[in-house]
C-alpha cells in the first residue's frame, strides 16, 4: 500500500459551549489513499462536518484540537500557521466543494471576478498570477465542467445561474489551482436526482482525469455506491468503520453500520430504526459511544478506547467483538 | 380495484401573471397544468418529480388551500372545487395535511398543546374535555407522551416535530392525509420509524395517503401507485412495482436511472437527462418535456399528449412511448 495522501491521526477535539465542553470528535483516524475517492457518512451531529472543518483550518474559535495530528504531504495541518495554511494549503493542496452552492458565492460580484480573486491568492507556485493568465485558466475549466457558453458565464452573477450551474461553478472554483485533494461536504445533497447525476459524473471524471483524492462527506448511501471507492463511517465524534465500498456496505462489521445500513429503503424489511438517540457530545457514554443502543454490547464495550482495530481484509473496525486480544466476557 | 375517494380532472392552477396598461401582460406560472389524477380508497400514492414540477402546489390545491384556475376535484364523487377558498377549505375538511417542515409550521411561542387545540377549535370541536381526550389518545398513537404538550417546539427533535406535525392533522379524524415531503432532513435510523410509524396509522385509522417526495427509495418502499410529475403534469402513473421495472414515459425512466441505490458494488450510470427543466411561464410547445427527450420527434412539438393506457393499470401520456421500449 502506498502512503496515503491525507491521514488523520487519533484526532479529538472539543468545543467550549456555555453547558460545558463538547468533546465532538474522539480519536479519529482516517486515511485517503491517493486516487481514492473516501465516503464519509454518519447520521447529523456525528461529527463529519467539524472533522471537514479541521482538515479545512477553518473551525470556530471555541473549537480546540486536544489530541492527534492531520498530516498532508508529511505536514501537521494543526500547527501551521494560519496564514501558511492560507498560502500554501488550502486552494494549492486542498480544493473545497461547499453543500450549498447559493450561499457559497458573493451575490454582489461576477463568478468571473470572485474566481480571478481565488487565482490572485492561491495561483500554484511558478504560475502567473496575472488577469490574462486566470482568465485562460478559469475559462479551460469553464469548458471542462461543461458551463454553457463559458465566455459570457465570466460577466454573470450567481443568480442567473441554476442551482446545478452554480455547482459547476464552484466545482471549477475548487480545481481552479490543481489542488491533488478535493473535500466535498455534500455537494449533491441541495440538487435534484436528474442534476446529480450530472454532477456526480463530472466528479468522478475530473477525479479520474486529474488523479485527485476526494473525501466525499455524505449522509446518502446511495450517492456513496455511485460514486466512491471506500466508505469511513462515524457515529458521535467516533470512527466505527472503515474500508472499501463492497466490505463496508455489503458485509458490515460494526453493529451500527449494520443497524444503519438497515434503515435504508432500499434494504428495509421490517421497517425497524435504531432505538435510543444520538448521545449529547457534552455527556457522552464511556467507551464506545454506541453501546447503550447496541444490540449486542457486553461488560467491555465500556472500557474500549474510541479507534478501528485493522482486520485481515483491510478494512477497520471500532468494535470490541473484533478486537484480537478481545477480553475475555 | 376500490372506488376512488378523491379525484382530480384537468386541474390546473396558475400563479401570478397579470395583464398590465402599456405593457406586454406578465405570463403566469402554469404549476399545475391539466393534472388528472385519482386517490383510490385506502392507498399510498406515491407524487414524484423534481423541484418546481409542480408536486407541493398539487397537494395545496387538492387540500383547498391554493384555488383552481380550472378543472375539477371530487371528495367522494361530491364537486368540491370552484368555490370560493373558505367553503372549499370546509368542503374538504376530511382532507388533511402534513407541512413539509413540521418545525417551520409550529407557532414558536406556543406550546404543543396550545397549538394542538388551536387545530381542534378551528376545525369545529367546541368541548374542551372532549378535544384533551383526543389530544392524548393521539399522542400516544404517534409514539409520543401526552406530557409532550407542555413543551415548546424548540425543545424537539426533526423527528418528534413530524410525529407532532402529524398528530395536529389526525385529532381532526381526516380521510385522507397529504403529506409532503414527510421525510426530508429526517437521519435514516429517524426516518425508519418514522415511515412505520405512516404505516401503522393507516392501518389503525383507514387513512388514504398523497405521498410527496423527491426520494425514490422511500417511494418504492411505501408506496402502492405512484404518479410522476413533470412541469405541473403528470406524465405516467402506474403501480409502484411495474413503474420501477417497466417505466415508459422517457422522463419516468431519466429519473429512476438517476436516483442513487444502494448497491456495495453499484456505479454511476452515466446521465440521460442534460440541462434543466424549461421556465413554467414559458412551456414548449407540444409535449413539454420534448426539448429535453431523447425520443423527441417533429410530431412532439405539435401534439401535447395526454394520459394513455400502456398496460394494465399503467397510463402514460407521450406519443413515442411504444418506440422506446
Amino acid at each position: 500500500m502506498t502512503a496515503p495522501l491525507l491521514s488523520v491521526e487519533d484526532l479529538s477535539l472539543s468545543i467550549r459551549t456555555p453547558e460545558g465542553e463538547a468533546r465532538v470528535l474522539d480519536r479519529v483516524s482516517l486515511d485517503l489513499q491517493p486516487g481514492a475517492l473516501l465516503g464519509l457518512v454518519g447520521e447529523s451531529g456525528c461529527g463529519k462536518s467539524t472533522l471537514v472543518k479541521t482538515v479545512l483550518g477553518v473551525l470556530p474559535p471555541a473549537a480546540r484540537a486536544t489530541g492527534g495530528r492531520i498530516l498532508l504531504d508529511g505536514r501537521d495541518l494543526l500547527r501551521l500557521p494560519q496564514a501558511v495554511l492560507a498560502r500554501e494549503v488550502r486552494g494549492r493542496r486542498l480544493g473545497f466543494i461547499p453543500q450549498d452552492p447559493a450561499l457559497a458565492l458573493n451575490p454582489m460580484f461576477t463568478v468571473g471576478t470572485q474566481l480571478l480573486e481565488i487565482w490572485r491568492w492561491h495561483a500554484p507556485e511558478g504560475e502567473d498570477r496575472g488577469r490574462a493568465a486566470g482568465r485562460a485558466r478559469i475559462l479551460s475549466l469553464f469548458r471542462r465542467v461543461q458551463i454553457p457558453d463559458a465566455e459570457a458565464a465570466l460577466d454573470r452573477h450567481p443568480h442567473q445561474f441554476s442551482g446545478g450551474q452554480r455547482q459547476r461553478v464552484l466545482i471549477a472554483a475548487a480545481l481552479l489551482c490543481r489542488p491533488a485533494l478535493l473535500v466535498a461536504d455534500e455537494p449533491t445533497t441541495a440538487l435534484d436526482v436528474t442534476t446529480q447525476q450530472q454532477i456526480l459524473s463530472l466528479l468522478g471524471e475530473l477525479a479520474a482525469e486529474y488523479g485527485l483524492s476526494v473525501l466525499f462527506v455524505t449522509h446518502d448511501f446511495g450517492v456513496v455506491s455511485a460514486i466512491c471507492t471506500h466508505v469511513a463511517v462515524m457515529y458521535a465524534g467516533q470512527m466505527v468503520e472503515a474500508g472499501t465500498k463492497a466490505d463496508v456496505l455489503g458485509a458490515p462489521c460494526h453493529p451500527y453500520t449494520a443497524a444503519l445500513l438497515a434503515c435504508h429503503p432500499d434494504r428495509m424489511a421490517e421497517l425497524a430504526g435504531i432505538p435510543g438517540a444520538v448521545p449529547s457530545p457534552l455527556t457522552p457514554p464511556a467507551g464506545c459511544r454506541f453501546h447503550p443502543r447496541c444490540d449486542v454490547a457486553e461488560a467491555g464495550c465500556q472500557a474500549r478506547p474510541a479507534g478501528l482495530t485493522p482486520q485481515p481484509d483491510g478494512r477497520g473496525v471500532g468494535c470490541i467483538r473484533f478486537d484480537p486480544a478481545r477480553p475475555a466476557a | 380495484m376500490s372506488a376512488p375517494i378523491l379525484t382530480a380532472r384537468d386541474l390546473s392552477v396558475h400563479l401570478g401573471g397579470k395583464s398590465r396598461t402599456f405593457a406586454r401582460p406578465v405570463a403566469p406560472v402554469r404549476a399545475v397544468d391539466g393534472v388528472d389524477l385519482e386517490l383510490r380508497d385506502g392507498e399510498i400514492l406515491g407524487l414524484v418529480g423534481e423541484s418546481g414540477c409542480g408536486k407541493t402546489t398539487l397537494g395545496r390545491t387538492l387540500l383547498g388551500q391554493q384555488r383552481e384556475t380550472g378543472g375539477e376535484i371530487r371528495l367522494r364523487g361530491r364537486l368540491v372545487s370552484g368555490l370560493a377558498p373558505r367553503e372549499a377549505r370546509r368542503a374538504r375538511a376530511s382532507i388533511g395535511y402534513v407541512h413539509q417542515d413540521p418545525g417551520a409550521a409550529l407557532d414558536p411561542w406556543w406550546s404543543i398543546g396550545a397549538t394542538l387545540h388551536e387545530g381542534m377549535r378551528i376545525g369545529g370541536v367546541a368541548d374542551r374535555v372532549d378535544r384533551e381526550r383526543r389530544i392524548a389518545e393521539m399522542l400516544r398513537a404517534v409514539g409520543l407522551d401526552p406530557s409532550v404538550q407542555r413543551r415548546y417546539p424548540h425543545e424537539l427533535s426533526g423527528g418528534q416535530l413530524r410525529r407532532i406535525g402529524l398528530a395536529r392533522v389526525l385529532v381532526l379524524r381526516p380521510e385522507v392525509v397529504i403529506l409532503d415531503e414527510p421525510t426530508s432532513g429526517l437521519d435514516l435510523s429517524v426516518q425508519a420509524t418514522v415511515l412505520r410509524l405512516f404505516r401503522d396509522l393507516r392501518a389503525a385509522y383507514g387513512l388514504t395517503y398523497l405521498f410527496i417526495s423527491h426520494d425514490l427509495s422511500v417511494v418504492r418502499l411505501m408506496c402502492e401507485r405512484v404518479a410522476v410529475m413533470y412541469l405541473g403534469r403528470v406524465v405516467e402513473l402506474a403501480p409502484t412495482a411495474e413503474i420501477f421495472a417497466r417505466p415508459q414515459h422517457p422522463y419516468t425512466r431519466a429519473l429512476i436511472g438517476a436516483a442513487p441505490r444502494l448497491d456495495p458494488a453499484g456505479a454511476l450510470a452515466p446521465p440521460t437527462l442534460a440541462g434543466d427543466p424549461p421556465s413554467a411561464t414559458r412551456l414548449p410547445t407540444g409535449c413539454r418535456f420534448r426539448t429535453r427527450c431523447v425520443l423527441a420527434a417533429p410530431a412532439c412539438a405539435e401534439a401535447d399528449p395526454r394520459l394513455e393506457p400502456a398496460g394494465p393499470d399503467h397510463e402514460v401520456a407521450c406519443l413515442r412511448w411504444r418506440d422506446g421500449r
